[in-house]
């Protein structure tokens, strides 16, 4: 069972797993008890990426949120209003390791029978994690004139990868 | 009931240092980084849901090519090479969709199964961890009559390799080229890393001056894989960093500690 298993890396990581065995009798006191260091990932979402709302004309224009801080530049053409935020995201693991980071180029977002796209980029392509690191994605959005009002939704891919 | 399920995990340091604030659905600890297997025996990788919600996980193999400016790009299984193909082929793992409760950890267990007669060489998959996200309500919401309103989910996730060697390989490693550059991420530390031989090279760059006690630069898990001859290694650095990083220097590429730490290459150079 676990015995055989073998864990590859050890050092200054953040994490200890200690398996603790239990069988059919565990109520006796004879268990064996390991403790492996692994290295670890973590990434959590602290901000999803919003262009707030955007009131169109009959002509288009472009919405280019900032990864940096989050802030937006509008066409004159357009409307924005509300609040808007850059993808947000932090993430920890062993000091010194380094990452690189995918975010899918553009997205297509949908409403109904519509649609528009956005471009997206991200604020690193990679990090050397000293703690406390994150990273934003911000993007530019492709509004037609006319286009129909409505909630339009979209995906897009983030990547946190390790060579 | 299988021995995994039963056994039971005991998570005190990952839970206390994990960061709280602000989790949302989706949010995930993977450990180990990074997976080498030379035998027939197999190992696990540690899948944690540290957001507050439940979440529901997809665990794939996915293939990535390193590019000479060392980033991996995505390749399709209908373009996967040989090489590739039998990574795929031979990497068992399970489960390989799951739904955690938060700080419900789940080993995923990876197992090799290689073919009859397989050749000498490394291969290698990557593994990634990405929950699925929550259907979105479809009813459109009131008000905002000529408005666009824009929700953008972003589904991220986690990939580490998986790296399956067989035989005796050998590789060695040259560095050149160092240099400090300026991108549209800013400051860099750049230099070429070249590899010879039949498997990647892996470990830690440490850059280092005269005079100094401390190094100016650590960086650990820089690869070149097999794939490519050379890449350029591009490392993002603090502005006070990139002004020190001027004269004489030592760049070194060790083992990981893991691998016997020992030294692959180094270099002494004077950058401008």
């Amino acid at each position: 069972m676990f015995n055989k298993a073998k864990f590859l890396t050890a050092g200054s990581a953040v994490l200890a797993a200690a398996l603790v065995s239990t069988s059919a009798n565990a109520a006796t006191a004879n268990a064996d008890a390991r403790a492996t260091i692994l290295e670890q990932i973590t990434v959590t979402k602290t901000s999803d990426l919003d262009f707030g709302t955007v009131v169109v004309g009959a002509t288009g224009g472009n919405v280019a949120l900032s990864s940096a801080d989050g802030s937006v530049s509008c066409d004159a053409a357009l409307v924005c209003s509300g609040t808007t935020t850059a993808a947000a995201f932090d993430v920890t693991g062993t000091a010194g390791e380094t990452v690189d980071i995918t975010v899918d180029p553009s997205v297509n977002l949908v409403s109904g029978g519509n649609s528009m796209t956005a471009s997206l980029s991200g604020s690193d392509a990679s990090l050397v994690l000293a703690g406390g690191d994150s990273f934003t994605v911000g993007g530019t959005l492709a509004v037609a004139a006319n286009q129909a009002a409505g909630d339009y939704v979209g995906n897009f891919d983030v990547t946190v990868e390790y060579q | 009931m299988s021995g995994f399920t039963k056994s039971l995990y005991i998570w005190a340091a990952a839970l206390m240092l994990a960061p709280l604030p602000a989790q949302a659905a989706g949010d995930l600890l993977v450990a180990p980084t990074r997976v080498v297997l030379d035998g027939a025996r197999g190992t696990e990788v540690i899948l944690n849901n540290v957001g507050a919600e439940p979440a529901t996980y997809r665990i794939s193999l996915e293939l990535r090519r390193m590019t000479t400016d060392g980033k991996l790009d995505e390749v399709t299984k209908e373009e996967a090479n040989a090489l590739e193909q039998a990574a795929l082929s031979m990497i068992r793992y399970a489960p390989r969709r799951i739904t955690l409760a938060p700080n419900q950890p789940q080993a995923i267990r990876i197992g090799v199964r290689p073919p009859e007669g397989l050749a000498d060489g490394e291969y290698r998959a990557h593994m990634l961890f990405r929950a699925i996200p929550k259907a979105r309500p479809v009813a459109p919401q009131a008000g905002e009559a000529q408005g666009l309103s824009i929700a953008l989910t972003p589904i991220y996730g986690v990939t580490i390799p998986v790296i399956i060697r067989k035989g005796q390989l050998q590789a060695s490693a040259a560095i050149a080229n160092g240099r400090v550059v300026t991108d549209q991420y800013g400051a860099a530390f750049a230099f070429d890393l070249s590899r010879r031989g039949d498997k990647s090279t892996y470990g830690e760059i440490r850059v280092t001056k005269p005079g100094l006690d401390e190094p100016l630069l650590v960086a650990r898990g820089i690869a070149v894989y097999a794939e490519v001859d050379a890449r350029a290694v591009k490392l993002p650095v603090p502005p006070e960093i990139a002004r020190q990083l001027t004269g004489p220097v030592k760049i070194e590429y060790f083992e990981a500690s893991s691998a016997g730490g020992g030294l692959i290459a180094s270099v002494q150079t004077v950058l401008k």
